[in-house]
């Protein structure tokens, strides 16, 4: 009788040990996909970072601002320098 | 049911299944190295994780270099996945020529890795994901943008295909900028998916990004002013190097020719020379003030010694020293303002042998300034020669030395610091700069001063003269050496300056070389450039106007 106990105890350990084993794998496969899309993501706001960096540059590149102050906004350099206090 | 059907479906069985084990054993005891090798070789991948590159920055943040990701995507030949239609579409997507690309695959069929295309563009690589073919793989890569472009080349530099600095900080910097890229051991699926990580070997360490000194909107400019300068007097080339005479950092550095770092094929372009620190040239008059400090400094000359120029040229041993034109006596503010050979070779001749040697030397004018831009050189001072009258005449308006124009910036930072010597630095400093004194105040402010009668009207260079601000500086109109001596035709043009006199701020020397046409005078060709490119420095940067206007 009590060998048939310790038998059926190890055949449940065994039985829920693989249980475990397939969880345990199915959790690490649920995860990588979590860690590769939160990877896919950093990649994606980087590139969104550096794209908007060198948009912000080339927008806001001096010749632009240079050419915008002096055509469409008729600015234009002071001759004399004047100090203002105020 | 008869016994011997029963008999033969159990001797079939049995057979199959022995059959099946034998095959199972034979397999994994003979043919197991291979087949692990070739079912690692569909499923196992080692990966690059690239680490992000460093992003260049000016002082305020403005983005000099960026890397922005893109994608390599790759196939296995070996495998191969890839049949016509599928090359066809690829081909299209990747703007690609599909004939060479089929060929490409069939010569590297026995290869396991093969680049179908580069540093694609997120966008374009998605467009190829979505085809969904079997067989392609992508692999994140960097690609670096340089905003200013042309403006700031020769600063930055440029990086090549793999990410490694070619030039510029990109080179000097590779170490802070680079990073490391990461590894890691996958397993793919059927897909090309990966299922699980099976080992890292190395996480990534992303690149430090770099803050340099450079101002953007003063290279902006510099490189502006500099460029046009060039093509209106047709010059070979020129250089411009402005530092910050509170710190010694270099505001802005710009050469003429430069070139594009985002369209560059790789490989060397004309005009990737970073004129201002790796050639030298003779400096010619830009190091009478030196002498001037050293006559000084001698005791034996005043600012208003009487010094005797005429007939207009004097003859040291069998070299005939000239000036243009017959001065008489006059003052030593006015031999530098007039830029006198005569007058100055005079005043060598009449101090210590070694005397301008050492100032020279003290300010470092020849010295390898290490600011880390690549290529950098020293420049060429000896004192082999001294005892000789003719050496030390010729060294007094400076021929027989050869400095870079960032070298001689920095021997003008030691005068506009009020004789205090600082490092010159292409990255932002943070703290104050200690530097080491190496002059008498006092002296050089008289120097200072004497030199700010180049710029008045009655000057060599009052078109260096800037409404508002106190210019002190000197020209500088050197003879180039062709193939029989010294050559006529052939001029380099300085023009050397600090401003505002009153508490400098600025140094700037600009060197155009060869320019034809009628003007070919440091006062005519260089000044003007200082005075367009620093009087606008000064009010962008808000320096107080310290000019004294007669009532």
């Amino acid at each position: 009788m009590r060998t048939v106990i310790a038998w059926l105890a190890a055949l449940l350990a065994v039985v829920g040990s693989g249980i475990q084993v397939v969880q345990q794998t199915h959790d690490v496969r649920r995860l990588h996909g979590q860690l590769q899309d939160a990877q896919r993501m950093q990649d994606a706001e980087l590139a969104k970072h550096s794209r908007l960096l060198i948009e912000r540059a080339a927008l806001a590149a001096y010749q632009n601002v240079e050419r915008t102050a002096q055509t469409e906004l008729a600015m234009r350099f002071p001759l004399t320098v004047e100090r203002i206090e105020r | 049911m008869k016994l011997w059907r029963h008999f033969c479906i159990v001797v079939v069985f049995l057979g199959a299944c022995g059959g099946l084990a034998a095959r199972v054993v034979y397999l994994t005891v003979t043919e197991r190295e291979f087949l692990q090798e070739q079912g690692d070789a569909r499923s196992i991948r080692t990966e690059v994780m690239p680490a992000y590159r460093g992003v260049v920055y000016d002082r305020f943040g403005e983005a000099l270099a960026v890397s922005t990701p893109v994608v390599g995507i790759w196939t296995d030949p070996s495998m191969g996945g890839l049949d016509r239609p599928a090359i066809d579409s690829l081909a299209d997507v990747l703007d690609l020529d599909a004939d060479r690309l089929a060929a490409d695959l069939q010569r590297n069929a026995a290869r396991e890795f093969l680049y179908l295309k580069r540093r694609v563009p997120w966008d374009l690589a998605q467009r190829v994901r979505q085809l969904d073919l079997p067989g392609i793989y992508y692999q994140s890569e960097y690609r670096r943008y340089y905003p200013a472009s042309e403006t700031a080349a020769h600063v930055v530099g440029v990086t090549g295909i793999d990410d490694e600095g070619l030039e510029g900080i990109e080179l000097s910097f590779e170490k802070i900028l680079q990073g490391r890229p990461g590894r890691k051991t996958v397993l793919k699926d059927l897909y090309g998916d990966t299922v699980k990580d099976l080992e890292f070997t190395a996480a990534p360490e992303y690149g430090r990004d770099l803050t340099l000194s450079i101002d953007l909107r003063l290279q902006f400019l510099a490189y502006r002013e500099l460029k046009a300068a060039v093509e209106s007097h047709r010059a070979t080339s020129g250089s411009l190097v402005m530092l910050d005479v509170h710190t010694g950092e270099l505001l802005a550095l710009v050469n003429q020719p430069s070139y594009n770092p985002n369209e560059l094929g790789y490989s060397s372009a004309p005009g990737m020379r970073n004129r201002a620190v790796t050639d030298t040239y003779e400096p010619g008059s830009t190091i009478k003030p030196f002498t001037v400090l050293a006559a000084l400094e001698s005791g034996r000359f005043r600012r208003d010694s009487a010094i005797e120029t005429a007939p207009g040229y004097f003859r040291v041993r069998n070299k005939l020293i000239e000036d243009p034109i017959n001065r008489g006596t006059i003052s030593l503010e006015t031999v530098l303002t007039k830029s006198s050979q005569v007058g100055i070779a005079k005043v060598a001749l009449a101090i210590d042998e070694r005397a301008v040697y050492d100032v020279l030397t003290r300010v470092g004018i020849s010295d390898f300034l290490a600011t880390g831009l690549p290529g950098e050189v020293a420049g060429t001072l000896t004192d082999a020669g001294l005892d000789n009258p003719v050496m030390r005449a010729t060294l007094a308006y400076g021929y027989g030395l050869a400095v870079t124009p960032l070298q001689l910036a920095q021997a003008y930072l030691c005068l506009a610091t009020g004789g205090v010597r600082l490092p010159v630095s292409i990255l932002k400093q943070d703290g104050p700069v200690v530097g080491e004194r190496k002059f008498d105040e006092a002296l050089i402010r008289t120097l200072l001063e004497m030199m700010e009668g180049v710029t008045a009207p009655a000057g060599t260079a009052p078109k260096a003269h800037i409404e508002g601000y106190r210019v002190a500086g000197k020209t500088g109109t050197v003879r180039k050496v062709g193939e029989s001596g010294y050559d006529d035709e052939r001029h380099i043009a300085w023009f050397a300056g600090i401003a505002p006199v009153s508490a400098p701020r600025i140094v700037a020397v600009v060197l155009i070389n060869e320019p034809l046409g009628h003007a070919r005078g440091g006062g005519e060709v260089a000044a003007p450039v200082f005075s367009r490119v620093v009087g606008r420095t000064l009010r962008l940067l808000g320096e107080m106007p310290d000019e004294r206007r007669p009532i």
